[in-house]
């Protein structure tokens, strides 16, 4: 009897050290953001409980909806880069060529470089008067571009180095997508008598579709994402020109101390995050059914 | 013709895997090229690919000046300390969802699933409010707590332990073993190609991690290394427009890079492991 009663305790003795941690950190704080969001609350003074009023206010924030926006446009010049890179090159590093694993250390190494010195790096190879691509922009006949304060520069610039920074992360994931593909399949086609681009288009690249829906939906949020490279090379101008979501959050919680009105930006973040994972869900199935 | 043909494929293919890795390895390398430029140097047009006179000021600049080596070893000490107490908790937490009936699991472990949909960003304000409550904000402690609520740890360690052969756990449990020590003695040792992936994914995210260690953190002292080359070589800071800073600037993010390089070659296989397993399963 009293070994029984043991036994059963083990297991929520082993679970309870990470579930305080997991509770008190991640998901604890996760709910506590919502009831934040419905306050007035500056980091001095008392929370003052104030319904949906901070959400019915940024909807009408001309900033917010900038930083909407630009967020999207971020998204839209990331996004299909990344994964129809990612993929080419995956593709392409795993072909027969000699060299290709350097290639493969090369192309992911940029991703194990935090994210504000990749900030650092760019803005000098942006800079617009001693920068070296404006130098071999040169040769091409082009004029110095005001990469990093010029609004219309400014988030192609972080682009850039976003897709620089990460699509080796997708290369790795397409990768081992393409690696789990068996060989056989590819020879059997082969020998019927498919040409490589049958090959890729009826065997590879159907197969490859529960990877590149996790690239995507992956792809997708840490776009949505965007904070770090924007706050050190932009600060989110030039006049709000690359002002994204979550550095709106910030600017609300932490310069202006507006910690409900920042977390119903949290939030919304949130909300639109859902609304994307079930969009693309729905594309796929629709796609997947024709 | 057909011959000819494959020889213009593999030519193409090789002239693409080149442009590949010159677009990957470029910036790293200018960067590096910039870090050993003396001031007079880096302002030069046209730019050069080799130092005339290469130089280690920038670097004994940026260790007088500012408190890299402090930064530095905040980041270090905080990574590894939250890795060690993830990897514990963690592998606990995922031995018990794995092997254990009890009421709840299915439950608990679908509520820890479930914040892989929550966007870390919602956590920063709450977070904030909290160790502030607590005074804890610049500290170390801050820097560290918040990485040991991870998912994914848990995610890929129970994934694993499930694949454990029962009859390893029975025979050490006849022989007398608690479950502390089949942990222990067992479990992990076992797990150690997981437990690698883990410990990696562990500490580059909390290595490079900025949001939170910008917001919990304003005193020097406890500035990690993200943060400390934001706020003094960011845009923000007056480096940008004026091409003598970007010597020094260069010289901390080459500090900052190398030891990440170097770790990456090293253990590359497990880095490919942790994204694969985190990003394909997940």
């Amino acid at each position: 009897m009293k070994k029984n009663l043991r036994l059963s305790l083990v297991p929520y003795l082993f679970l309870i050290p990470y579930l305080f941690a997991f509770i008190a950190f991640r998901f604890g704080p996760s709910i506590a953001g919502f009831f934040v969001s419905l306050t007035k609350w500056n980091i001095i003074g008392t929370p003052k409980f104030i319904g949906f009023e901070n959400y019915s206010e940024l909807f009408s924030d001309p900033s917010f909806i900038t930083s909407l926006v630009n967020t999207l446009y971020f998204m839209a010049l990331t996004v299909p880069a990344l994964i129809v890179l990612g993929l080419l090159i995956a593709l392409l590093v795993d072909q027969d060529l000699k060299g290709r694993t350097a290639t493969r250390t090369f192309v992911f190494m940029p991703y194990v470089i935090m994210s504000t010195v990749v900030g650092v790096i760019w803005m000098w190879i942006f800079d617009t008067h001693f920068g070296i691509l404006n130098y071999y922009l040169s040769f091409l006949g082009i004029k110095p571009i005001a990469w990093l304060s010029s609004v219309n520069w400014a988030m192609p610039a972080v682009a850039i180095t976003t897709i620089w920074w990460t699509v080796g992360f997708n290369m790795i994931l397409f990768l081992a997508g393409l690696q789990d593909i068996p060989e056989e399949l590819k020879e059997a086609a082969r020998i019927d008598g498919a040409s490589n681009w049958q090959i890729f288009w009826n065997v590879t690249f159907p197969l490859l579709r529960p990877t590149t829906v996790v690239v995507l939906m992956l792809t997708l949020i840490n776009s949505f994402e965007v904070f770090d490279q924007v706050y050190v090379m932009t600060g989110g101008g030039p006049s709000m020109a690359t002002l994204t979501v979550i550095q709106y959050m910030y600017f609300q919680a932490f310069q202006y101390f507006r910690l409900g009105y920042g977390s119903a930006v949290a939030y919304v973040v949130f909300a639109f995050l859902i609304i994307l994972v079930l969009v693309e869900r729905q594309l796929l199935k629709k796609v997947g059914e024709a | 013709m057909k011959r000819k043909n494959k020889y213009l494929t593999k030519t193409i293919l090789y002239l693409l895997l080149i442009a590949c890795t010159i677009f990957a390895f470029a910036p790293v390398l200018w960067m590096t090229v910039s870090a050993f430029k003396p001031e007079g140097e880096i302002a030069s047009y046209p730019p050069t690919w080799i130092p005339a006179h290469p130089t280690m000021s920038n670097f004994s600049y940026v260790l007088e000046t500012f408190n890299f080596l402090r930064w530095t070893l905040n980041s270090s000490l905080s990574a590894i300390i939250a890795t060690i107490i993830v990897i514990l908790i963690d592998s606990l937490a995922a031995f018990s969802f794995a092997r254990f009936h009890f009421k709840g699991n299915a439950l608990l472990y679908a509520t820890v699933l479930s914040m892989l949909m929550v966007p870390i960003q919602v956590t920063i304000i709450p977070l904030y409010l909290m160790f502030a409550h607590v005074h804890l904000l610049n500290t170390i402690t801050a820097l560290i707590l918040p990485t040991t609520g991870n998912v994914t740890g848990v995610f890929i360690l129970r994934n694993f332990f499930r694949s454990v052969p029962q009859d390893l756990i029975d025979a050490a449990r006849i022989d007398g073993a608690s479950y502390l020590r089949i942990w222990w003695t067992i479990m992990l040792p076992i797990a150690r190609p997981s437990i690698s992936a883990v410990a990696i994914i562990t500490f580059i995210s909390n290595w490079t991690n900025f949001l939170w260690p910008l917001v919990s953190v304003n005193s020097d002292a406890s500035r990690t290394l993200p943060v400390g080359i934001a706020e003094f070589f960011g845009g923000q800071s007056g480096v940008s427009g004026s091409a003598p800073q970007y010597g020094p600037a260069m010289a901390a993010a080459l500090m900052a890079t190398l030891p990440a390089i170097v770790i990456f070659l090293l253990l590359q296989r497990y880095f490919v492991k942790g994204i694969t397993m985190t990003g394909i399963k997940g």
